[in-house]
């Protein structure tokens, strides 16, 4: 048995050899490189705890997005193994998406994740939902567009969409329209200022320290402010984006909307902010 | 003729002597340091600073009291210095005749002007590509020692540099080992006598570790204590099979040196893999323990344990701090440590016999310290590939930071972290020069499961805490301490911090725009100024107060 082991190490460390180059040779993007761990049962379980040590915060526990991209449905979109190891080692600019450096992160480390992902990601591409995507854009416009972006038009309050599409499977998308989401966005948390003077300012909050809280209000004002300033500063339980029961949406029109943004896949917008 | 002749000779005489003079003065040898200044640690004058923990004790606690808590808020800064290199600043700086020496991020590393803030010389390691380099946490150095007229530095490929304090030249360059197979070192160099003592750094990458001395005038290495025993020696047996090879015990915080002992006390890092162990049943002696070494041999003369066969990656890298103290009415010659695994210590430093060890933040894995020293461990906290939920997390209660001491009030100051982890562990094998961790931990999130962290004033005699400062977020800053009753930290968020430490109340703060990280602020007095050094960030800042005059000195 241990030949076996002797042969994969060799086969491993070719592969690593071989990858380690194609990160610095920048081969296109149609690389026929394959994942050489996939398959591979000790691997697949590295892999699955380094995905959820270093990955699931932003794309969630079962690879379906919070913060970052839904990443079940890449290989189905037609990525290579190849392209899928340069995105994880160089990230992705202008995205929170971070470059993952060796010695940090090794090669096989990479290997790991992605023949794990590949055990939770389907072969080909989901069935496209109900829908009818123009009057979607329809329904975005009435509901949504005064707090979130595509492209150059809309709302700054919320994040921007113009990537939503490739970041967030449909039925999570639902999900946060309906209300049923718990968690919030950094640098989105919804927050309330009282002044001495009872007045109370409502906005999501950018950055806070010990001193001082960094706010856009609904108004879409960006301010500093000094917590000796304030009466008090309480952080909202519930989001700031309204929740859009059967009352104000319906299923029908919910689908439309949802056709919409499944389309909005970040190709025809500017790019989204650093943030 | 005679006369006329005598009267010049006079004056021949006294413009020789008067220029002699000039010469004489310009030519005052700059002052070697001695091992009886080493000893003698942070001088009443505040004229040095010439070591990691200020003194061999450790205790980052300065006699300075020009600042008070009454005036503190009177602080401005003096100058900024800035790296003008990628990473940021984990050095404690070294001041000698008014000259700081300080290392930086990539083995770059400065003397400068402490008046202006002026660069004097620079010095700059050529590093291996940083692929090759496997420094598991930051590209980063914690500073210099220093002996009669040389500085000593560790690098990140694992070498101990002896530097020129003139000049920032080369004098020697010992290897400590091999950087292709994992090590690393990033340690301030502690001298004792002739001896520079060092460790090496790598435990995530199968190394095994060690302790060495070398010889301070020529870089010859004295002697080396394995962190890990080899075959027949005392503790191997605590590692099954040939894991003892690559079992990691690595040595990267600087230790403490009791010279009536005669003892160096280190803390040594965790065994590896970190979270999959059944590779590695046993104690995994000397792994996450306090070790006492003879400081002329290297001979281990006791160790204590902190946690046996660790599951969790809680290296015992704390800064180990000295002090004598009476415990229930008698007097003890103590060490203390705040360790990453969530308890407190107070140890015998002349026998290592526990004297309190008790929780200093949420602990769950362990019931209690029994009074055999062993931690009680309770069950249910072992990493698996599902993930056990256990607090504190994999960065720990506390980490590398260093603590301080202040005597006179017999309280030890340390950031401490509220924060628990999902720790997942898988089977690895293990590859030269690879990360072998067989796991990693995940910090809990939630509603109920919020990060913070606080500066802890704790009784080392009782384990008791007498007060704190809540952070939103938790700190990775150090803590100095001075005798006016001070306490400078800084939190997550960029702020220097100044707090009373009779109560734990916030006098002054500034935001620094980047975080003082695993090192803390350290103090003299320059031309007659207390001053305030914060290395954060990429930025050295002096602060001395606003309303002093300065004494120019006139040597």
């Amino acid at each position: 048995m241990r030949w076996i082991y002797f042969v994969l190490i060799v086969v491993v460390v070719a592969a690593a050899n071989l990858l380690a180059q194609d990160v610095y040779l920048k081969i296109p993007a149609d690389s026929p490189a394959k994942n050489p761990l996939e398959g591979n049962s000790d691997a697949i379980s590295a892999g699955m705890g380094a995905y959820r040590v270093r990955c699931a915060d932003c794309h969630g526990m079962d690879a379906r997005g919070i913060r970052g991209p839904d990443i079940t449905q890449v290989w189905a979109r037609g990525r290579t193994d190849a392209a899928l190891f340069r995105t994880i080692r160089n990230g992705v600019p202008n995205t929170e998406m971070p470059a993952h450096p060796a010695p940090r992160t090794s090669d096989l480390d990479i290997w790991r994740i992605l023949a794990y992902l590949k055990t939770i990601s389907p072969a080909t591409a989901a069935a496209p939902g109900p829908g009818n995507a123009a009057t979607g854009e329809h329904v975005f416009a009435t509901n949504c567009i005064a707090c979130h972006r595509v492209g150059d038009r809309g709302g700054n309050l919320g994040p921007d969409l113009s990537r939503i599409g490739a970041a967030r499977a449909r039925a999570a998308m639902a999900r946060q329209i309906r209300g049923t989401m718990g968690s919030f966005r950094t640098g989105y948390e919804p927050v309330t200022l009282t002044t001495p003077n009872g007045q109370e300012i409502r906005g999501v909050k950018k950055n806070e320290d010990l001193f001082s809280v960094q706010v856009m209000d609904t108004r879409e004002r960006i301010q500093g402010y000094l917590r000796d300033d304030l009466r008090s500063v309480s952080d909202e339980k519930k989001s700031a984006m309204p929740v859009f029961g059967p009352d104000k949406l319906s299923d029908a029109e919910l689908d439309d909307l949802l056709a919409y943004l499944e389309n909005l896949q970040g190709t025809n917008a500017a790019p989204s902010s650093a943030r | 003729m005679l006369r006329r002749t005598s009267a010049r000779l006079a004056v021949v005489i006294f413009a020789a002597a008067a220029c002699m003079a000039t010469l004489v003065a310009q030519s005052v040898a700059p002052p070697l340091v001695t091992t009886q200044e080493l000893l003698n640690g942070l001088a009443s004058d505040g004229s040095r600073w010439l070591m990691f923990g200020g003194s061999y004790t450790n205790q980052r606690h300065s006699p300075l009291t020009q600042i008070t808590p009454e005036n503190v808020s009177r602080l401005v800064p003096q100058w900024v210095f800035q790296t003008d290199t990628a990473g940021r600043f984990e050095t404690t700086p070294l001041l000698r005749d008014n000259v700081l020496y300080v290392t930086g991020p990539l083995n770059v590393a400065w003397a400068i002007d402490a008046r202006t803030g002026r660069q004097i010389w620079q010095y700059k390691r050529e590093l291996p590509p940083t692929g090759g380099l496997t420094a598991c946490c930051g590209l980063v150095n914690r500073g210099f020692g220093v002996l009669g007229d040389r500085l000593f530095m560790t690098t990140l490929d694992a070498h101990l540099l002896s530097l020129n304090m003139k000049t920032g030249a080369v004098v020697w360059d010992a290897t400590l080992e091999d950087y292709s197979k994992g090590y690393a070192a990033t340690i301030a160099p502690l001298v004792v006598k002739d001896k520079v003592i060092v460790g090496v750094a790598g435990g995530e990458y199968g190394i095994r570790g060690f302790i060495d001395a070398y010889d301070a005038k020529t870089g010859a290495r004295a002697w080396r204590f394995y962190t890990i025993p080899g075959p027949g020696e005392l503790g191997n047996n605590t590692w099954a099979g040939d894991s003892w090879q690559r079992g990691g015990a690595s040595i990267w915080v600087t230790g403490a040196y009791d010279p009536e002992l005669n003892l160096l006390y280190y803390g040594i890092g965790n065994p590896g893999p970190d979270y999959h162990s059944e590779s590695r049943q046993g104690d995994n002696l000397y792994s996450d323990s306090l070790v006492a070494l003879d400081a002329d041999t290297g001979q281990l003369r006791w160790h204590y344990q902190f946690t046996p066969h660790d599951l969790h990656d809680w290296d015992a890298t704390q800064v180990p701090i000295l002090a004598d103290l009476t415990v229930a009415g008698q007097p003890r010659k103590v060490v203390m440590l705040a360790n990453r695994n969530g308890f407190f210590y107070t140890l015998d430093r002349t026998n290592g016999r526990l004297i309190v060890g008790k929780p200093y933040v949420v602990t769950t894995w362990a019931k209690e310290i029994g009074a055999d020293g062993r931690p009680v461990i309770l069950p249910g906290y072992v990493p698996d590939e599902k993930g056990s939920l256990t607090c504190p997390d994999v960065t720990g209660a506390t980490n590398f930071w260093p603590a301080s001491y202040d005597p006179s009030q017999r309280l030890f100051f340390v950031n401490a972290r509220e924060v628990c982890a999902t720790y997942y562990a898988w089977k690895q094998e293990y590859v030269p020069g690879e990360r072998y961790t067989g796991g990693a931990g995940q910090r809990a999130t939630g509603p109920d499961m919020r990060a913070w962290g606080a500066l802890r004033a704790i009784d080392p005699a009782t384990g008791e805490r007498k007060w704190e400062f809540p952070y939103i977020s938790p700190s990775t800053s150090g803590v100095l301490t001075t005798a006016s009753g001070l306490a400078f930290t800084g939190d997550a968020e960029g702020n220097l911090l100044a707090i009373d430490s009779h109560t734990g109340k916030l006098l002054w703060h500034f935001q620094m725009g980047s975080a003082l990280h695993g090192t803390s602020p350290i103090t003299y007095m320059l031309d007659g100024r207390q001053q305030i050094l914060v290395p954060s960030g990429t930025t050295l800042t002096a602060w001395a107060l606003s309303d002093i005059a300065r004494v120019p000195s006139t040597r």
